[in-house]
């Protein structure tokens, strides 16, 4: 057997394995192993990789950001500030067609800038906003809806660690791609508000307006809201201003939404418990997720696989924006049933350089920015199409008495404006990468 | 509200499963408390940075602290070591499960229980190598660049985390194994 061939047929055992519900990372490392020995011709090498392989990853200065963005992600959702963002957002908007699922919407998008993980903004967000919905009538569809979908926020706008993940992948630099997110974070947030719109004209019935707020009330709202504008400025501020390393800065973040959620007194010793088993359970999968897809990726090095894939796609002639549009649709194709994690670790070592080879008239920074930018967003489409959308099993799982198919058909809705913002700044590259050139 | 407990030695299981509960947790806890300790130190050391870049004389007492960040990757490393058990106990590793769902409960602990065995393959691969690597480490008697630490402090501190993992799977095994011979997956 070929080197290609060894790699095609990795990958349909690969998928096979995970399609039989071993977990993914697992199943990366078994068929990496595997992979290594068929093509090395010995175990001698694998074994010895594994020496330091594992704790090397393991100790990685980069990646330690992940376990503590997702504590600070956990702290943030015991500090009560994501009432305060909703009470703030419902006060302003609350009052218009739709404006409290509106309103969910903008505290999403508030509560991203200090999260980024979009289980965890979803899960928060609903606990306020949920029963909100439920007092002023809005009907199930809408208002689980747009609750998994405005949990996307929380990855899309930075800080994310998924973002991270990729540029480490990509060998790019965090600061830039945390900027260039940001407008396209704001896009998603105004598409989710422009589609509850449309969807309250379509609907007119969905949701009875609620009454509005006096000016007073608005001011203390707003007011409420300054630890999470000030911990947002200051972490990824702070990393973009290159005041500290991206690592240095989520450790700020995790001890600014620590100390406001211990100030309130909502961390206790019971709730530092919870907040770091949580975060156990989630650095645990991710880190085992980044192992195995190690593991894999080097064997698929070794058969040289993406160079000549890249190579290939360089010299067909392809049209670059037909090749770019194949990439993205896999994305969309696989969120429908992968994570975004896995879905990255796994597919970003083999676009990557194919990408690269392509000419979009952009210096290769800006492509790769672009590229990754790009990659979020389809990957976090993911978790809000059916069947398996984890925010949507969230959300409707809080709940109870919608049924999962109504969220499915809410949902769709927001999936649309999605793919337009997705065709939206493929087409303009400008729009993400202007931050950068200012 | 326990259903009738079938399988090998289902009492036994469910008693085990207790024990290494609380010992993968209270791992995954002082994993958590090395997280906790990276980010104080970076803190400690961000403000010290910034405060030595004031332009008044008394402030040069302030600073970084030096290789902050060989603490940072020391940290979290036992720290993420720590976590896999309890993640392992927890079933928090990421599946896809739609395309079996069709087949019902106990089919789903059969694929579980495949899973599991692989699992722990690789978890005692992976425990084995480390404590090779360890003497590898302590043979070459490497340090840290900057703080001069034993090289194998880090893996000593990762090994604890590796075995437990070991354990927490060979114990996931035989709960799958009990939950395919049962009534599927207790969830």
């Amino acid at each position: 057997m070929g080197n290609m061939e060894l790699a095609g047929a990795s990958f349909v055992v690969l998928l096979a394995l995970i399609f039989l519900r071993i977990p993914i990372g697992l199943s990366m490392l078994v068929v990496g192993i595997g992979g290594t020995v068929m093509v090395t011709g010995s175990w001698v090498p694998i074994l010895a990789q594994m020496k330091s392989l594992t704790y090397e990853t393991f100790s990685s200065y980069s990646l330690s950001i992940v376990p503590l963005f997702l504590l600070m992600g956990q702290f943030a959702t015991r500090s009560g500030m994501s009432r305060g963002l909703f009470r703030a957002a419902a006060a302003l908007i609350g009052h218009k067609r739709g404006g409290i699922a509106m309103a969910s919407v903008a505290g999403c998008a508030g509560f991203g800038a200090i999260c980024g993980s979009s289980l965890a903004t979803a899960a928060t967000m609903a606990q306020v906003a949920l029963p909100e919905m439920k007092r002023y009538g809005y009907n199930g569809a809408l208002s689980t809806a747009c609750l998994a979908a405005g949990g996307t926020l929380g990855i899309l706008i930075p800080p994310s660690f998924v973002l991270v993940i990729y540029a480490i992948l990509a060998e790019q630099n965090i600061a830039k791609l945390f900027a260039a997110a940001f407008v396209p974070g704001i896009l998603a947030a105004i598409g989710y508000v422009i589609t509850i719109s449309l969807f309250m004209r379509f609907d007119p019935d969905a949701a009875q307006p609620a009454e509005k707020a006096s000016p007073r009330e608005r001011m203390e709202a707003m007011l409420d809201v300054w630890p999470v504008v000030l911990i947002f400025l200051l972490v990824v501020g702070g990393i973009y201003l290159g005041w500290f390393t991206p690592t240095e800065g989520a450790a700020v973040g995790t001890a600014g939404t620590g100390l406001v959620a211990l100030a309130r007194r909502q961390l206790g010793w019971s709730a530092l418990g919870e907040c770091i088993l949580a975060t156990a359970v989630s650095s645990g999968m991710i880190f085992f997720i980044v192992f195995g897809a190690g593991v894999f990726n080097s064997f698929l090095a070794f058969t040289q696989m993406p160079q000549m894939a890249a190579e290939w796609v360089g010299n067909a002639g392809l049209n670059p924006w037909l090749v770019m549009a194949g990439i993205l649709l896999t994305y969309l194709v696989f969120g429908c049933v992968m994570d975004s994690v896995s879905m990255i670790l796994l597919t970003v070592p083999i676009f990557f350089p194919i990408v690269m080879t392509l000419d979009f008239g952009l210096s290769p920074e800006d492509t790769a920015i672009w590229f990754g930018v790009l990659v979020l967003i389809v990957v976090e489409v993911g978790l809000i199409t059916p069947p398996v959308g984890m925010n949507l099993f969230i959300i409707n799982s809080m709940a109870p008495d919608v049924p999962l198919t109504e969220t499915y058909k809410g949902v769709i809705f927001f999936v649309l404006s999605d793919l337009i913002r997705v065709v939206i700044l493929t087409a303009f590259p400008a729009i993400t990468l202007a931050v950068l050139w200012l | 509200m326990v259903s009738q407990a079938r399988g090998l030695a289902p009492r036994l299981e469910r008693r085990v499963g207790h024990v290494i509960e609380f010992i993968t947790r209270l791992l995954a806890l002082a994993g958590g408390a090395s997280l906790v300790a990276i980010t104080a130190v970076t803190c400690i050391s961000v403000i010290g940075r910034e405060l030595a870049s004031v332009p008044i004389p008394a402030f040069e007492i302030f600073g970084p602290i030096q290789g902050d960040f060989e603490l940072v990757e020391l940290g979290c490393a036992f720290a993420i070591f720590s976590f896999l058990p309890w993640c392992q106990m927890r079933r928090g590793h990421v599946t896809v499960d739609i395309f079996v769902q069709a087949l019902g409960p106990r089919v789903n602990a059969g694929l579980a229980l495949i899973g599991n065995l692989l699992l722990t393959v690789c978890a005692a691969l992976i425990a084995v190598k480390l404590g090779e690597g360890l003497a590898d480490k302590r043979a070459y008697s490497e340090t840290t660049f900057i703080l001069q630490m034993p090289a194998w402090w880090g893996y000593a501190l990762a090994l604890v985390g590796a075995w437990v993992f070991v354990l927490a799977s060979a114990y996931t095994v035989w709960r799958s194994l009990n939950e395919m011979l049962g009534d599927g997956e207790r969830g």
